[in-house]
């Protein structure tokens, strides 16, 4: 199954995917669709950016990725960008801001593609600690930040509703917690995995008699 | 592992920069505070928007803001509102009833109210007078107005930082606050709501002459 999806994913097709998902947010008619609520322009339109730069990065060459590579030892500065970049985006003023200037929304359309370019480049190479220290930093920031539209009485953006801000709220304390048990239960797995491998071996070991 | 480090540095760096520009050195986090504090550090003139009301000829919104030679507090309203202009309508009758003191102990205050339309297409003036009269609105301190220019009322709103948006009862939720605008017609600070009392105290302290 896994192996299927796989060979079904070549780097050809997912630069195509990219592509066309890039064209697809750069329909107008579709960006105000996604931007005109706060929820959607936050819990979609933001990872929908995030997965055009994951998906575009298929499509680099060996050599490519080698060369990133030795400025992304143990993928420590793809997930420092990312999390400056997601640190900076929940600041309540680029939501508002993006709306009126569209050279700060192909700013943080950018932002966003290069953010989950890095994200994908650096995550295998990141190993559990690192990854562990990334999450543990954007996750509680995202939970802070949802319960703070939850329980604010104030519109904390002008384009928005104060309903769609709590909204939004809920959304982001949701999907926190998701990227959080998915994580853990991915670490669990592995783990269980490893151990399966390494017993076998560990009663052969003879004992200290 | 050096170009790692210094890679991560820089980019931290980077995004440390951008939070200290987008927040303006991390004292505002919100457009509307953003707003707020541009004004005060720099006064928004306003545009030559066409206005009429009750009692008001059209004429451009600085020449009226002119002709009282004194500092005018402005709100942004619209007549079918039932929520939050009403309290914008409360601010603005205490601050019409202190006023109308000040007058009838002989102090001429230099400042006025103004309430401005945000929905000039249904907002004539006769409507406008009608609900005036509900606030108790006193003509000779308290003036309504709105700009029956559809695209001169969006420059103005524009310009003032005033964002509108539908709530799809069919009303409108907007960034209410109370304008100081100086007799040069710039905008030069803004008060919360609830705010009328500094508000006030801040208008007719630069109508005295006061430093912004």
């Amino acid at each position: 199954m896994r192996a299927a999806v796989a060979a079904a994913c070549t780097p050809q097709r997912q630069v195509l995917a990219a592509l066309a998902l890039l064209v697809l947010l750069l329909v107008p008619a579709l960006r105000l669709w996604l931007t005109a609520s706060m929820w959607r322009h936050m819990v979609l339109q933001f990872p929908l950016w995030m997965g055009v730069g994951a998906l575009l990065t298929a499509g680099l060459s060996p050599a490519a990725r080698a060369r990133v590579a030795r400025w992304n030892a143990y993928g420590i500065s793809g997930l420092v960008g990312a999390a400056a970049v997601l640190a900076v985006l929940m600041v309540p003023r680029v939501l508002d801001l993006v709306l009126v200037f569209p050279a700060m929304e192909a700013a943080k359309c950018a932002a966003l593609l290069l953010a989950g370019a890095a994200l994908r480049l650096s995550w295998r190479a990141a190993g559990l600690v690192v990854q562990g220290f990334f999450l543990g930093n954007v996750l509680p920031m995202t939970v802070v930040v949802g319960q703070l539209y939850v329980d604010s009485p104030l519109r904390l953006c002008n384009a928005y509703l104060l309903d769609d801000q709590a909204r939004l709220g809920h959304w982001l304390v949701s999907v926190a917690a998701l990227l959080a048990v998915g994580w853990l239960a991915q670490v669990a797995w592995w783990m269980v995995q490893r151990d399966a491998v390494v017993a076998p071996h560990a009663a052969q070991v003879p004992g200290p008699e | 592992m050096l170009r790692t480090a210094l890679l991560a540095c820089l980019l931290a760096l980077t995004g440390y920069a951008s939070a200290v520009w987008l927040t303006h050195d991390f004292q505002v986090w919100t457009a509307e505070g953003a707003r707020r504090l541009e004004v005060a550090q720099h006064p928004v003139p306003l545009p030559r928007v066409t206005v009429e009301g009750p009692g008001i000829a059209a004429q451009p919104l600085p020449a009226l803001l002119a002709q009282g030679g004194g500092v005018t507090v402005v709100d942004f309203v619209y007549t079918r509102c039932q929520t939050v202009c009403l309290s914008l309508g409360s601010s603005f009758q205490q601050m019409q009833a202190t006023l109308l003191a000040d007058l009838a102990v002989g102090v001429v205050p230099n400042v006025r109210l103004l309430s401005i339309s945000l929905d000039g297409a249904y907002d004539t003036p006769a409507v406008l007078q009608a609900h005036a009269r509900t606030l108790q609105a006193d003509p000779t301190v308290w003036d309504w107005v709105r700009v029956p220019d559809a695209a001169q009322q969006q420059a103005l709103l524009q310009r003032l930082g005033v964002v509108v948006v539908p709530d799809g009862r069919g009303d409108f939720e907007h960034n209410a606050a109370l304008l100081v605008l100086d007799d040069q017609g710039r905008l030069v600070r803004i008060f919360d709501l609830t705010e009328q009392q500094l508000a006030l105290d801040y208008a007719r302290h630069i109508a005295n002459g006061g430093l912004l």
